[in-house]
C-alpha cells in the first residue's frame, strides 16, 4: 500500500511579472503514496496551488515555468513530458477539482455532454456508454435523480451539487490521484462535511492517493495522513499528520496552530498571534523566510535558508533552531 | 458579567424582511424571498451577539436592516429605547453616528482614490465633527488605537495587506464613538495568522470603549471566540440563541446540532463522529411549510411539515437555550 504513486523532487517553479521574475515554489519535495491522502496547508502565496499546477502541467502560459526538478508519476516525469502525453495523463491518470466549481464547468453544456466528454477523451466507448457511465458516475457522488441531472446546465445545481459534479468528471476515468484544490472553501459547513466524506469514500473504494490543497488545518485533520506546511514557496514542515499536530516543530507550524481559535479556547481570549506578515515573493529574504516573524530568529537565521532536517523517520523541519524551540505543551 | 443587568442597546422584535421576487415577461411580484422572517433578539452594552447561518440564511440581510441600508417590511428595531425601524433618512442621521458596519472585504468597502486619512476622516466630516485640526488629531488617535503606523494617513488602501485593510475598516468604524458594530463576515477574507491579529484587535476595542458587537459569520470557532451569546439561523429564522457555552456545549435544536459536529477539528486524534446532514438548504422563496428544517431533519415527523415550531426555554442552568424545534 505504501509505495509513493508521485514523487515531488526538488521542484522550482518560477514566474514572469511586471515587476521581474519571481520564484513561486522553491526547490518543494514530497511523495504521496497509492491509496492516501497528502495535504498541502499554508496561506495565501504560500505556493500551494502553484504547486498543484505545476503537476497538472497547468501553470498560467507563457508566464509560469518549471525551471528545474522532477514530478514522477507512473514512470513518467511530469515536468518534462510532452503536452500531447500530458494531456492523456491528465484526465485519465490524475484528476482534479478546484475550488470554484462554477468555474470548472462550462455554463453553456449540460452535465451530461461535459461529463461524458471526459469519458470519450480518454475511453474508446461508444457515446451510449459514455452516457450510461455518466449516470453511474452522479450517481456515485450522491446526486438524486441522476438521469435528469444530465440534462440540466450547472447553473441549475446548487454550490454543492455542481463540486459534486466536478468530482463526478474528476473521478469518471477512475485516475489513480486526485488533485483537490480548496475543495470546500466556497462551501457551507454543512456541505463541505459532505464532500470530504463523499471524497474519502471515493478514495476508498478506488484506491486512489489524494492531494488536499487547504488552508484549514481542521480539513487537514480530518482527511491526510501525511502533510506538508508550505511557506512563501518552501516546504517549513512535513510529516505525517500526527507528527505535524501533536509535535509540531517549525515555529510557523506552531504559530499557525496555537492562532487558530478552537472550540474549547476561552472566549475572548488573546489569540496567539504570528506577527507581521508573509514577505513578497518579489523581496524575499536571503536566510529562512520566515525569519522576520520569527520569535526564535538568531542572526544566523539570515544569512542562508535552512535546509530541511529529519526530526524522526518521515518527519522533517527546514529550521536552523529546531533544537532549541521548547517542548509544545500536549 | 455585569452585562446582564443593564437594559439591551439593540432590541429586535418579530423582524421581517422579504425581498419582491419579479417574474415573469411584465415583471409582476408573483412571490416573495422571504430572508429575514420573524426574528427577534436583543444585545446589551459590551456584549457580543455571534451570529451564524449558511449561505442564505438571512444573516447578512438582517445584519443590513439593523443598520438600516433596508427599510424590513415590519417588525421593531428598537435602537436604545427607540424603534428606528421606520424612520426616515434624516431622522436616521444621529443613529448612524451609534450603529456601524465592519464589511468582509475592505478592499471594496474603502475607496481606493482617497487616502486613508481621508477616510478615516470622513465619517467625522459627514456628522460635522470638530474642526479640521481637531478631526486630523483624531484620525491620528484612531490609527494609533487599531495598530497602524501615523504615517499611514497618506497613503492608498492598495498600498496595504488585507489585515490591515480591514484595521482601517475598523478605524472608521469607530470614529464616531458607536454603540453597536454590525460585523458581517470581518475575518473571513484573512490568512489564519491575520484572521487571529484581527480578532483580538475586535476583543481590545470592545473592552476598551464598550462597545456592543453583532457578529456574523460561517466560520463557528472564530464566532464562538468572540462572542458572549450565539444565534443560529436557518431560513431566515432563528433556530436557537443562548450563550455560546451552552449552543456549542449542549446545542439543543438538531440544526444546531448537526451544524457543530460538522465543524472540522484540527486535532487528528478527534476525527469527528459528525451528523452529516443529507441535502442542501431550501429556497427562502419556497420555504418548507412547518419547521423550515424538516427537509433535512433527521427527527422529522408529521407535526414537523404542519407546524412551525415557537422558540422556548430548553435545559437547565448553565446548559439552557432558545430553540424551536417539536423534539427536544
Amino acid at each position: 500500500m505504501l509505495e509513493p504513486i508521485l514523487q515531488l523532487e526538488n521542484l522550482v517553479t518560477e514566474f514572469d511579472t511586471d515587476e521581474g521574475r519571481v520564484r513561486a515554489v522553491d526547490d518543494v519535495s514530497f511523495s504521496v503514496n497509492a491509496g492516501e491522502t497528502l495535504g498541502i496547508v499554508g496561506e495565501s502565496g504560500c505556493g500551494k496551488s502553484v504547486t498543484a499546477q505545476s503537476i497538472m502541467r497547468l501553470l498560467p502560459q507563457p508566464m509560469g515555468q518549471i525551471v528545474s526538478g522532477h514530478i514522477r508519476f507512473q514512470g513518467h516525469d511530469l515536468a518534462s513530458v510532452s503536452l500531447e502525453q500530458m494531456r492523456t495523463i491528465r484526465g485519465a491518470q490524475i484528476g482534479m477539482v478546484f475550488q470554484e466549481p462554477m468555474t470548472a464547468l462550462n455554463p453553456v453544456h449540460t452535465i451530461g455532454r461535459q461529463l461524458a466528454e471526459v469519458l470519450l477523451l480518454h475511453k474508446k466507448i461508444s457515446k451510449r456508454e459514455a452516457l450510461r457511465q455518466s449516470v453511474e458516475m452522479l450517481d456515485k457522488v450522491g446526486i438524486p435523480a441522476p438521469d435528469i441531472r444530465l440534462g440540466e446546465y450547472p447553473h441549475q445545481l446548487s454550490g454543492g451539487m455542481r463540486q459534486r459534479v466536478v468530482i463526478a468528471m474528476a473521478l469518471a476515468c477512475q485516475p489513480k490521484l486526485l488533485i483537490a484544490d480548496e475543495p470546500t472553501t466556497a462551501l457551507d459547513v454543512t456541505i463541505q462535511a459532505q464532500i470530504l466524506e463523499l471524497i474519502k469514500d471515493l478514495q476508498r473504494d478506488m484506491g486512489m492517493a489524494v492531494i488536499l490543497i487547504t488552508h484549514d488545518l481542521g480539513v487537514i485533520a480530518e482527511t491526510s495522513q501525511q502533510v506538508v506546511v508550505m511557506y512563501a514557496g518552501k516546504v517549513a514542515e512535513q510529516g505525517s499528520v500526527y507528527d505535524v499536530f501533536d509535535h509540531p516543530t517549525h515555529p510557523y507550524t506552531r504559530g499557525l496552530l496555537a492562532s487558530i481559535p478552537r472550540l474549547n479556547t476561552t472566549p475572548k481570549s488573546a489569540l496567539t498571534v504570528i506577527p507581521g506578515m508573509v514577505p513578497g515573493l518579489l523581496d524575499l529574504p536571503a536566510g529562512c523566510r520566515f525569519a522576520n516573524r520569527c520569535h526564535y530568529c538568531v542572526d544566523s537565521c539570515t544569512v542562508a535558508s535552512p535546509p530541511p532536517e529529519q526530526v524522526s523517520v518521515g518527519h522533517s523541519v527546514s529550521c536552523y533552531r529546531w533544537h532549541d524551540l521548547p517542548e509544545v505543551p500536549a | 458579567m455585569t452585562v446582564d443587568t443593564q437594559t439591551p442597546i439593540l432590541e429586535v422584535r418579530d423582524l421581517k424582511m422579504h425581498f419582491p421576487v419579479k417574474e415573469g415577461v411584465f415583471m409582476r411580484t408573483g412571490k416573495y424571498n422571504k430572508a429575514v422572517d420573524g426574528v427577534s433578539f436583543s444585545i446589551k452594552p459590551g456584549e457580543t451577539l455571534g451570529l451564524v447561518g449558511e449561505s442564505g440564511c438571512g444573516k447578512s440581510t438582517l445584519g443590513r436592516c439593523i443598520a438600516r441600508l433596508y427599510q424590513p417590511t415590519s417588525g421593531e428595531i428598537l435602537f436604545r429605547g427607540q424603534d428606528i425601524s421606520r424612520l426616515s433618512r434624516k431622522q436616521l442621521m444621529p443613529f448612524r453616528r451609534d450603529i456601524q458596519m465592519i464589511f468582509q472585504d475592505p478592499m471594496e468597502s474603502l475607496n481606493s482614490r482617497h487616502t486613508v486619512g481621508d477616510i478615516i476622516e470622513e465619517p467625522l466630516l459627514v456628522q460635522g465633527v470638530g474642526n479640521r485640526a481637531g478631526r486630523q488629531r483624531r484620525v491620528l488617535e484612531l490609527l494609533d488605537l487599531v495598530g497602524l503606523p501615523a504615517r499611514s494617513v497618506s497613503r492608498y488602501p492598495f498600498e496595504f495587506s488585507g489585515g490591515q485593510r480591514q484595521r482601517i475598516g475598523i478605524a472608521r468604524a469607530i470614529a464616531l464613538n458607536p454603540g453597536l458594530i454590525i460585523c458581517d463576515e470581518p475575518v473571513s477574507a484573512l490568512d489564519v495568522s491575520i484572521q487571529s491579529q484581527i480578532l483580538n484587535l475586535l476583543i481590545d476595542l470592545q473592552r476598551e470603549l464598550n462597545l456592543s458587537y453583532l457578529f456574523i459569520a460561517h466560520d463557528l470557532a472564530v464566532v464562538k471566540h468572540i462572542s458572549d451569546r450565539i444565534a443560529i439561523m436557518y431560513l431566515g429564522r432563528i433556530a436557537e440563541i443562548g450563550p455560546g457555552e451552552a449552543v456549542y456545549g449542549t446545542p439543543n435544536h438538531p440544526y444546531t446540532q448537526s451544524l457543530i459536529s460538522a465543524i472540522p477539528v484540527p486535532d487528528p486524534h478527534q476525527r469527528a463522529n459528525r451528523v452529516v446532514l443529507s441535502g442542501d438548504v431550501p429556497s427562502p422563496i419556497d420555504p418548507p411549510s412547518g419547521c423550515s428544517f424538516h427537509t433535512r431533519c433527521p427527527r422529522a415527523t408529521d407535526i414537523c411539515r404542519e407546524q412551525a415550531p415557537p422558540l422556548a426555554l430548553h435545559g437547565a442552568g448553565v446548559a439552557q437555550t432558545t430553540a424551536a424545534c417539536h423534539h427536544i
